[in-house]
């Protein structure tokens, strides 16, 4: 019950403390200290220092404990800016929301966490709701028409797909019938063993819905346009926190419902869906970058695009699988880096249009060159560690009985690169109408040296490649029924 | 005793369709409350179990008072206009969702026979999911999207009931709970934009497009 | 044999007879609801007197139809009530099928009248028979797939069948029994130009439907459509309570007891339902006709599907 209580309860005890306490700062405090034995907690358990007993409903396998230290991890660099991040001017009207956002940014741990955690498609489902009403309310911290809009957009649409994949859920349940698990409800490993017992007919059913209802929160197409609006108007911790970790919590999802229907039958028809999604949400990346005027925006449709690659890779199996699995991780490192860089780009020219920020190397160079940095990593450029994860994605493409779907990726992959360095290194090298002044030359600042320190570990997890990550990996491929 | 439940569920999503007062809409929602409720009592017909009435008992608060009642405090506070403007003729509504009940409930007497489930609630639920689709799609006030969203939601919780699998009460707690704060959410967001937008129909929220 | 024709001609006399005076105790329901007296209840046979007596015009350039058919219009509906099954007894004309010649040859009263109305060359009257017709398209569906999903149940194509094979046991029965009688009443109200859909005291150019059809009559052609005009509203009262009748009942008396007590429940309910709805506007009836049609429907899928 220890660990029960580090990752899910103590998280919402602070929550409560930070309805009560009123000063920013204990709030930040509290936080931080939560988020540091959150953060320790899940490293012992991924090392393997400690074994972990959950109560029902909750179970820890080898996916679980990889996805859960990433989300540790980009919860605790998020939590850490925040503070400087809040001290921020804004307009009067956002006051309100900084009192409820160390408060949300709680909750939102203990739920996902909780969803991460969980054995059972039903609290897995509670949980994932759980954790997008907790990130609404933030989407709306600067209280203008932009961020109301996309707050509704989300809301509505997130809370929609959840319904459909509740569905998707009562008809595996429905799948089980006249079976094996039939009266012991919906845990997932009773479900995998049993797998092959289950109709088919349900079982594709029950898929397509849970596809289609979290392909909302996962931010994939067809319905990727709530959260690209929602990502695009939320303040950069919460915008960095949202594409580190609350997409993939939605993946697990789709990822368990992969793992159960991978004996079986169907799954050719599953991998077949999801190929196409995934390649559908890199088509829309590449559609979007063409006229993407709004450089969050941009780097919303990036996350669409990455998303789609590991879909894809999760798809095709084999060696792909592997790299995608690599790819969350770096992901997430990489998508802080970029929305802390470009958080602190919106802070100094006050517009997220592309048109208005000029010269960035010229006012802010330590964030223009961060920046550069981190469009390097993002788009594959060795040795950030994404070279490495989209290099065995695309082998594992090649060589699966697939190999077209390569040529349709890096088609795709190379256009996004050439109007994502269109774009940055026009805000770059673009010479201003120069009414900026030049006297504030830019302090070093914690961002940066929270950015440095995460590019440093994305080039190090990937160059060193410890072997501790490789044989989870291992383990969670084996789960899946991987074979090199 | 399930059919005729499912059936009267059915003539309320009628109602739904052909309705053009706002809030006969909130009628039609307390309506199918009480006829879930209902259909949750049956089993405490013939045995009466202290332990288990707690679900029903929260489904008739939530689903009868609190969000019925949220939805018309947000009606009047907005004082949005009583009348439905509606995007497509009426007649061609009707007869759509005429005909997917129709195509649904044909499916589904198909798919009952490889596998065992009762044909009438399973329709009915379905239905009633397509149909708060419909709603959302074909309304234009803001408001009504939230209607057809718990419209959604409660052809969900019948279908849970046709696909007869045990959820335990703390997941049906924990989902009656989650709609019930989104609908709230929903009310506070309806408030800003409101206030930001005068005005709440689908034409407002149009700025973030590409 | 000779017991079946007697009761058959006893029933249609008993229609034919009793007609004005369930109009008139409607007339009265309604007159008591908004706090006047109102007319005795006896008053239809009154006016039909009164009309018995006075002179027939007929329009200037009115052919050979409009002298002819009023009195068409009145014999359909006679067939038509011949059908019905009035107690227990078997009706005067009824064989397998009879429901879809009972359909018709209401269609075909409507038919002559609306006929009559487009003869008289008046654009008002044909506004009025324009109305008509659309309304009566929509209506149509109705019936059928009421009495359909009935005869579809029990199996029983005539009218004397159906209506012998409705045993109220069972509470879902019951159900559809009186979702069938709520989708039977829409059409009731349509067929004889009842509010909501078209209020019969109105004169009005912009709301008559019915009214106006029969505006430009006088003297026995006017009687003949006058109690046209009572009959079906009968015919249908009779289609409603026998929904409810008991015809397992084996007294013949307390059958009447039971018709009597039924039709009187029937014009209060008439009477409450005339008084406080107000008329829907004309764009919106055929939407509440393919309400009550889609009630229908949905009768027939989900009884179908039980059984």
């Amino acid at each position: 019950m220890f660990e029960f209580s580090i990752f899910i309860i103590y998280p919402l005890l602070a929550a409560g403390f930070c309805y009560l306490a009123k000063d920013l700062r204990i709030q930040f405090g509290a936080s931080l200290v939560i988020a540091l034995l959150h953060l320790g907690l899940s490293l012992f358990v991924f090392l393997g220092f400690y074994q972990p007993h959950m109560p029902t409903y909750f179970a820890v396998d080898s996916l679980s404990k990889l996805f859960l230290l990433i989300l540790s991890n980009v919860y605790f660099w998020v939590v850490l800016v925040s503070y400087s991040y809040l001290k921020r001017p804004v307009m009067p009207k956002a006051e309100g929301g900084k009192k409820l956002y160390f408060l949300l940014l709680n909750f939102y741990l203990a739920s996902n966490s909780a969803a991460i955690l969980s054995n059972h498609f039903g609290m897995y489902w509670v949980a994932a709701e759980a954790t997008t009403l907790s990130v609404v309310p933030l989407i709306y911290f600067y209280r203008n028409e932009e961020s109301l809009e996309a707050m509704w957009k989300y809301l509505f649409l997130v809370s929609v797909g959840i319904a459909f994949a509740f569905i998707g859920i009562l008809l595996l349940a429905l799948s089980a019938k006249e079976t094996v698990p039939e009266e012991k409800q919906l845990f997932f490993q009773l479900f995998i063993r049993n797998a092959t017992l289950l109709n088919p007919i349900w079982l594709k059913a029950s898929f397509i819905f849970i596809f289609v209802g979290l392909s909302t929160k996962i931010g994939i197409a067809p319905m990727h346009s709530g959260d690209v609006d929602a990502t695009s108007n939320a303040p950069s911790p919460v915008a960095a926190l949202m594409s580190g970790s609350l997409r993939i919590t939605a993946l697990l999802g789709v990822m368990r419902i992969l793992q159960i229907i991978r004996p079986t039958s169907s799954y050719e028809f599953a991998r077949v869906i999801l190929i196409v999604g995934a390649l559908l949400s890199v088509f829309v990346a590449f559609v979007f970058m063409f006229k993407v005027n709004n450089y969050k925006r941009m780097l919303a449709y990036s996350s669409v695009e990455h998303l789609g690659i590991i879909l894809l890779g999760l798809a095709v199996g084999g060696l792909a699988f592997i790299g995608a699995i690599y790819h969350t991780i770096y992901n997430s490192i990489t998508k802080v880096v970029l929305f802390l860089t470009a958080g602190n780009i919106h802070r100094t020219y006050k517009s997220r249009e592309v048109d208005r920020v000029a010269s960035v190397l010229d006012r802010m160079p330590k964030t223009g060159w961060l920046f550069v940095l981190a469009f390097f990593a993002i788009s594959g450029i060795p040795p950030f560690g994404i070279f490495f994860s989209e290099i065995k994605i695309f082998e594992g493409i090649l060589f699966s009985d697939k190999p077209y779907v390569l040529a349709i990726v890096m088609f795709f992959l190379l256009f996004i690169f050439i109007n994502m360095g269109k774009i940055i290194f026009a805000m770059l090298y673009k010479e201003g109408t120069g009414q900026h002044s030049r006297e504030e030359t830019e302090r070093f600042e914690l961002n940066h040296i929270v950015v440095i320190f995460l590019l440093i570990l994305l080039t190090a997890i990937a160059i060193a490649s410890p072997d501790i990550l490789y044989r989870n990996i291992m383990n969670i491929a084996n789960d899946f029924g991987v074979r090199l | 005793m399930e059919n005729v439940l499912s059936i009267l569920f059915c003539l309320s999503l009628f109602y739904v369709v052909v309705t053009t007062r706002v809030k006969g809409y909130v009628t039609v929602l307390r309506v199918q409350g009480l006829i879930l409720t209902v259909l949750l009592m049956i089993p405490f017909y013939y045995h009466f179990s202290f332990y288990g009435i707690i679900i029903p008992v929260t489904l008739l608060l939530v689903k009868v008072f609190f969000i019925p009642g949220y939805i018309n405090k947000i009606i009047i506070d907005l004082d949005i206009k009583r009348r439905i403007e509606p995007t497509i003729q009426q007649i061609s509504f009707l007869l759509l969702v005429i005909a997917t009940m129709v195509v649904i409930f044909l499916a589904s007497h198909i798919l009952s026979r490889s596998t065992g489930l009762d044909v009438i609630p399973f329709a009915s639920g379905f239905s009633a999911i397509v149909i708060g689709i419909f709603i959302m799609m074909f309304r234009k006030k803001l408001i009504l999207h939230v209607a057809g969203f718990l419209i959604m939601e409660n052809g969900i919780f019948l279908f849970s009931t046709a696909v007869a699998s045990e959820l335990p009460m703390m997941i049906e707690l924990g989902v009656l709970l989650d709609v019930f704060v989104v609908v709230f959410l929903m009310g506070i967001a309806l408030n800003r934009i409101s206030d930001t937008f005068k005005g709440f129909e689908v034409r407002h929220l149009e700025r973030l497009k590409d | 044999m000779d017991i079946e024709i007697l009761q058959g001609i006893l029933s249609i006399t008993v229609i034919l007879g009793v007609a004005p005076l369930f109009a008139g105790f409607v007339n009265k329901q309604k007159a008591k609801l908004t706090g006047r007296t109102g007319a005795p209840v006896l008053q239809p046979y009154y006016e039909l007197q009164k009309l018995f007596r006075k002179e027939t015009i007929n329009a200037a350039n009115s052919s050979f139809v409009s002298r002819v058919a009023p009195v068409l219009n009145l014999v359909s509906l006679i067939i038509a009530a011949a059908m019905l099954p009035v107690g227990f007894a078997r009706p005067l004309i009824s064989f397998n099928g009879d429901i879809i010649l009972f359909a018709y040859m209401l269609g075909l009263a409507r038919f002559f009248q609306i006929l009559a109305a487009m003869d008289i060359g008046s654009s008002f009257e044909g506004m009025g028979a324009s109305r008509e017709a659309t309304f009566a398209l929509f209506a149509e569906p109705i019936f059928f797939f009421t009495i359909g999903s009935i005869s579809f149940i029990s199996g029983m194509t005539s009218f004397y069948g159906i209506y012998h094979s409705i045993q109220l046991d069972n509470i879902s029965y019951v159900v559809f029994i009186v979702i069938c009688s709520i989708s039977v009443s829409m059409l009731a109200i349509t067929e004889c130009s009842r509010m909501p859909v078209d209020d019969p005291n109105t004169h009005l150019e912009l709301t008559m439907i019915h009214e106006v059809m029969i505006l430009d009559n006088s003297g026995i052609d006017l009687w003949l459509y006058q109690y046209s005009s009572y009959l079906k509203l009968f015919i249908y009262a009779v289609l409603e309570i026998s929904f409810f009748y008991p015809f397992s009942a084996k007294s013949y008396l307390i059958g009447l007891i039971i018709f009597i007590v039924g039709g009187i429940v029937l014009t209060f309910v008439l009477g409450i339902v005339e008084t406080v709805t107000s008329r829907y506007r004309m764009k919106n009836i055929p939407q509440y006709l393919l309400f009550a049609t889609a009630i229908g429907i949905l009768n027939l899928l989900i009884y179908t599907f039980t059984k």
